[in-house]
């Protein structure tokens, strides 16, 4: 199969500090892959290169074949890339509902449509009850939560979710991870950056780790996680 | 409460205030308050159309006077040079002012905050400057003179109202559609929208295009109103009433700009009797509101009228 | 026609309008780096100055010597009232803002802007006051121009005004507290540095500059309600030309725009001289939004 995304020599400097330093592999579609490395390793930066925030020094990116480097984030988001930031992006002064009818509503969906939509991801997400709250008056969890259903408003050809279980609850942790895998099953294509190993190695069959801005070893999670070069770089002795 | 609520709610309150407030013809003729009142309205198409850009697009424009004074030109140098008639001035008044706010708006896209301020202050002030100094097209400080389009001032009272509904009507029928969702979502944050898919560049420089076309068709029917034409209407202090007037009134809602819009005008001009202290006032008003009641006097009157007390905005 | 004489006059006259400017300028600057705002008041503080010094000399009959200091004591302790009561918001609590952190600066200085101007045309009256000239000489020769007394005084008076300001920055405790919170708030309060008082400290300092500066040129400009607006939208070029937020690009700006604006009115136009500046201000920030000398830094 072709793949969805492929990532072809990317490298991006940041004055002297060479922050994505060649890196490239492929994502087919359907996939559920995980990047993971230290702090500062360029997991980041290099999800702001696939979605348009920033654009690489050298290489280039394929989404479906076509480079799409040099086409801005909303470009993307009209493609089918969705990305969820790890800094918290909502709307604070715009309610729950209306959050979600942004996106559904900029996709193209009718009003009908992009309001049955939001109140089944409600549900589903288990945040209806603080559906009529500003956004700005959640919790720091639920806006995660809320971020998070943003990018299923409509079925994303690929979603980027950059550390989404950072300072959530393990109750809200479980509901996002069966959303996933929920959506993993029926064929959703994503990239899923966290610190929380179990949790990768529970939801991802197929991990990519980065250390320094290069890609240290991409494969089958249990290879990538027993790879020596990883354990050194990552986790340390404690986890060998 | 949904967005959609809350603004058809803002809609019918707006509407409701329209309406009596055309009812004063029927109880005074006083040209003196008629046209206290058509000013009002004035700054109440002014204020309505800022807060299009500042209240609901997050656009914290310094320029609103200076399209009002654009239009104004357009509308009189169209009848000085060509003659034409009200109707085409005040076409081509809208027309220039916004052009001239599509072009201004695409340019100053990436900026924010105080950096938008200043920019488009500088553009207000030389838009001013070269008004006022280009003495052979303009006549400069001097101003441009014009027909008087009517004589009777009830007419103009209706006329004003008229514009002034036709604005409300239009930016209610914006912002119920999805453009209203767009636009708030890009004030709240505008690499969230993008991520969403919302055409940033487009919906901006669109706030900025209708905002500057309303200030200026604002400024074309007062020019004809005034019967003359001065660079004062561009002046920073005119910004400054239409903030304040914003701010006083709510921000970011449909009615609070009008209902501003009218408290301050008018009760400046019965003010003036007692020593001009009006806009010492205001201003002082403006900074209380702004700093302990940032939703202005809608937003005082729908919490208290609110069935339930919500939790006040939590830190982020 | 631009010869070498006239040329040297203009480069005299453009640098000496440049002091001035840059004793307002470096205010606005240092509010600007500190708390992330532009100050739309400041020229307010100017005209505040103006008729403080004025007032205090012309009709108390106070020596000049002391009513110039007297003009910056009562700047400083203007803009000290307006940090503690306007702008501690802002910072005290900060999160709560998010985004209404930059509309409530902007609309808050601005009325008070619109709050000082009317006050005292009310309570002092629209008329412009003439003040006393520190140095009543009418005609001085520095070097290849001719300028009056005042001018030559005052400048030399912003010339030493501005050394001791760079002095304290440079070496005083207090001085690299500025520029500390300036460059991280959050990081130099975990240092331990006060950065509320440096807030305070800045406010206050940028209101007595301005007034100082409204003092020195009042016998030159006569202080009216609305004089300040005029060099308040100068030291906003210079500010954006400088950098936001950055002092010796603040002071370099400042002379620059003084010289730019001398000769721009001989060579390219009297008529719209005062506009170089705002469309320098406008390029800037659409294509040079870090100013002459800055960085820029991290958005997502
Ligand atoms: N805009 C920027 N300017 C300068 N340096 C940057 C910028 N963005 C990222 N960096 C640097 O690039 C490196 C990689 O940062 P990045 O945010 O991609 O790391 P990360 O893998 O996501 O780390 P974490 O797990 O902590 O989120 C870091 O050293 C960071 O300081
Ligand atoms: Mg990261």
């Amino acid at each position: 199969m072709s793949p969805l995304l492929s990532v072809q020599g990317v490298t991006k400097r940041f004055g002297g500090l060479v922050a994505v330093a060649d890196v490239s592999f492929d994502i087919a579609p359907g996939e559920l892959v995980g990047l993971i490395g230290p702090n500062g390793s360029g997991k980041t930066t290099l999800l702001n290169i696939m979605s348009g925030h920033l654009s690489g020094d050298q290489g280039r990116i394929l989404l479906d074949g076509e480079p799409c480097s040099g086409l801005k984030p909303q470009g993307l988001a009209r493609r089918g890339l969705m990305r969820m930031f790890q800094l918290t992006r909502i709307f604070p002064r715009m309610n729950v509902l209306d959050n979600l009818l942004v996106g559904g509503r900029a996709l193209g969906l009718a009003a009908d449509e992009a309001k049955t939509r939001a109140n089944a991801l409600l549900e589903e997400l288990q945040i209806a009850h603080v559906g009529h709250l500003d956004a700005g008056q959640l919790s720091g969890g639920q806006m995660k939560l809320l971020e998070f259903g943003c990018c299923f408003m409509r079925t994303p050809r690929l979603a980027l979710l950059d550390e989404p279980f950072a300072a959530i609850h393990p109750t809200m942790k479980e509901i996002m991870s069966r959303f996933i895998r929920a959506r993993h099953a029926e064929g959703q294509t994503f990239v899923l950056v966290s610190h929380d190993m179990p949790v990768i190695v529970e939801l991802c069959p197929r991990s990519i780790c980065m250390n320094a801005g290069r890609v240290l070893s991409d494969g089958a999670t249990s290879q990538v996680l027993a790879a020596p070069a990883v354990i050194e770089a990552y986790l340390g002795g404690a986890a060998a | 409460m949904s967005g959609d609520v809350r603004l058809r709610r803002e809609f019918i309150a707006t509407a409701l205030l329209l309406v009596l407030l055309a009812l004063v013809p029927l109880v005074t003729r006083d040209v003196y308050w008629l046209g206290v009142l058509v000013v009002s309205a004035y700054f109440a198409i002014l204020a309505s159309s800022w807060n299009l850009l500042a209240g609901f697009t997050g656009q914290f424009s310094l320029a609103p006077a200076a399209f009002a004074m654009i239009g104004a030109y357009g509308a009189a140098l169209s009848a000085a040079y060509y003659n034409v008639p009200p109707i085409v001035g005040l076409i081509i008044g809208t027309g220039v002012a916004g052009l001239i706010g599509l072009v201004l708006g695409r340019i100053v896209m990436r900026l924010r905050g105080p950096y938008l301020a200043l920019t488009t202050l500088s553009f207000a002030e030389i838009a001013r400057l070269v008004a006022s100094n280009s003495i052979n097209i303009t006549r400069g400080d001097l101003g441009l003179p014009l027909e008087p389009w009517f004589n009777d001032r009830v007419i103009w009272f209706y006329v004003f109202f008229g514009a002034l509904t036709f604005v409300i009507c239009g930016l209610y029928l914006l912002l119920r559609s999805k453009a209203g969702l767009f636009l708030e979502a890009i004030r709240d944050d505008e690499i969230a929208a993008a991520r969403s898919g919302v055409r940033i560049v487009f919906w901006k420089t669109a706030a900025f295009a209708i905002s500057s076309a309303a200030a200026g068709f604002a400024g074309a029917l007062y020019a004809y109103f005034a019967s003359l034409v001065t660079p004062e209407l561009g002046l920073v202090q005119q910004t400054g009433l239409v903030v304040s007037m914003t701010v006083i009134g709510g921000m970011g809602s449909l009615i609070g700009p009008v209902v501003g819009a009218f408290l301050v005008y008018v009760t400046s001009e019965w003010l003036r009797d007692v020593g001009g202290w009006q806009l010492v006032i205001f201003a002082a008003l403006v900074i209380m509101f702004a700093r302990l009641f940032r939703t202005g006097l809608w937003g005082l009157v729908t919490t208290a009228l609110a069935p339930r007390r919500r939790a006040a905005g939590r830190p982020a | 026609m631009l010869t070498g004489a006239l040329a040297a006059d203009l480069a005299v006259n453009g640098l000496v309008t440049g002091l001035f400017y840059g004793l307002m300028a470096i205010g606005l600057a240092l509010i600007f780096g500190v708390l992330r705002i532009v100050n739309f008041a400041h020229g307010e503080f100017y005209m505040v100055g103006a008729y403080a010094y004025t007032i205090v000399a012309a009709r108390l009959g106070v020596p000049l010597v002391l009513a110039l200091p007297t003009a910056f004591l009562f700047g400083a302790a203007l803009g000290w009232v307006v940090e503690r009561t306007l702008m501690r918001p802002l910072y005290a609590n900060i999160g709560s803002w998010g985004l209404m952190r930059d509309e409530y600066a902007v609309i808050v200085t601005f009325a008070l802007s619109l709050l000082l101007v009317n006050f005292v045309d009310k309570a002092i009256g629209p008329y412009a006051f003439r003040a006393p000239a520190l140095i009543s000489a009418s005609r001085v020769v520095v070097g290849p121009a001719l300028m009056s007394g005042q001018k030559v005084a005052a400048a030399l008076v912003t010339l030493a005004v501005l050394a001791l300001i760079a002095f304290f920055l440079r070496f005083s405790y207090w001085g690299r507290a500025v520029r500390a919170v300036s460059q991280n708030r959050l990081g130099a309060s975990l240092a331990g540095i006060d950065a509320t008082a440096v807030s305070s400290l800045v406010f206050s300092l940028a209101g007595g500059l301005a007034a100082l500066a409204g003092a020195l040129l009042s016998p030159i400009i006569n202080a009216s309600p609305d004089v300040g607006a005029f060099p308040a939208i100068k030291s906003y070029v210079i500010v954006v030309l400088g950098g936001m937020g950055s002092i010796p690009g603040a002071f370099i700006a400042s002379l620059l725009l003084g010289i730019v604006e001398s000769f721009g009115a001989v060579l390219v136009s009297y008529q719209y001289r005062d506009t170089f500046g705002l469309i320098l201000l406008i390029l800037f920030l659409l294509f040079r939004p870090q100013g002459l000398f800055g960085e820029r830094g991290r958005e997502v």
